[in-house]
């Protein structure tokens, strides 16, 4: 059985959607529970699929990890392969987590500023 | 609170914790460590002497304006060194191969652009934990006593 986690957040959406407009009645509580009973069998269905832990042909064990341990000091010039991999080979995810800090808390002063 | 113990204590410890987070910046990348975690080592040491004294006394070490300087400062530099890339005729953030010195391995200044960035993501995020903390806190009232 082939569940996305993409379709697991579609139905939470839906559900969230169809719970909002419901009136408050005793209907409403029984079928938020049952709506959540799906989302978590969905749930429970995915982590069933996942592989198992440790295993080598696991998808994060392929040829990237085993380059980056190999060549990492001859690419990067720097002992610590964290840093390497964060400040070098992965510099624009890091300058995206920046910006991601930056934007919360021009948010977080904006609103505080604004009360 | 007037504690004299407290503060008499973190009078004596902030110092220490600062420069551990200013060498946990530096040596990113020999040892491990790096901006992020340098840079919330040094605001949490703000954040300890913010609630020792009190607020007013904490934001006077970093004022809002040098906070906000800091912050833009470190993205801006972080960024930059990305575009000094692109000058030198490679793709955005390239280190080694767009001729950035190598330095000797090991040693302080290595690794061509790496330390420039954890420097700069440790003044960001130093800025951006004290900011949050003193507005936080602060609310209106530091709003209102520095405008």
């Amino acid at each position: 059985m082939e569940i996305d986690l993409l379709n697991v957040i579609m139905l939470v959406l839906v559900a969230v959607v169809l719970i909002t407009f419901l009136p408050h009645t005793h209907f409403k509580t029984v079928f938020t529970l049952v709506l959540l009973g799906i989302v978590g069998y969905f749930l429970l269905i995915t982590v069933a699929e996942m592989p198992p832990f440790g295993d080598i042909a696991n998808p994060p064990n392929n040829e990237l990890a085993a380059r980056y341990i190999e060549q990492g000091i001859a690419d990067t010039g720097v002992p610590n392969l964290v840093t390497g991999i964060l400040n070098d080979y992965r510099a624009m995810d890091t300058l995206g987590e920046a910006t991601v800090i930056f934007l919360a808390i021009a948010a977080a002063i904006a609103t505080i500023k604004a009360h | 609170m007037e504690d004299q113990i407290v503060r008499i204590v973190c009078r004596l410890v902030v110092p220490f914790i600062q420069v551990y987070g200013i060498y946990v910046i530096l040596y990113g990348h020999i040892s491990p460590g790096g901006g992020f975690a340098g840079g919330a080592i040094i605001g949490s040491s703000m954040v300890l002497y913010a609630l020792s004294f009190n607020l007013e006394e904490g934001s006077k070490k970093i004022p809002s304006d040098a906070a906000k300087r800091m912050e833009s400062g470190g993205a801006l530099t972080f960024a930059l060194v990305g575009i000094v890339a692109i000058i030198l005729g490679h793709e955005y953030l390239t280190n080694l191969a767009a001729g950035f010195p190598r330095g000797s391995f090991g040693q302080l200044i290595s690794g061509g652009v790496i330390p420039i960035i954890s420097i700069a993501i440790g003044v960001k995020i130093t800025s951006t934990i004290v900011t949050l903390f003193y507005h936080l806190i602060g609310g209106e009232k530091l709003e209102d006593g520095n405008a």
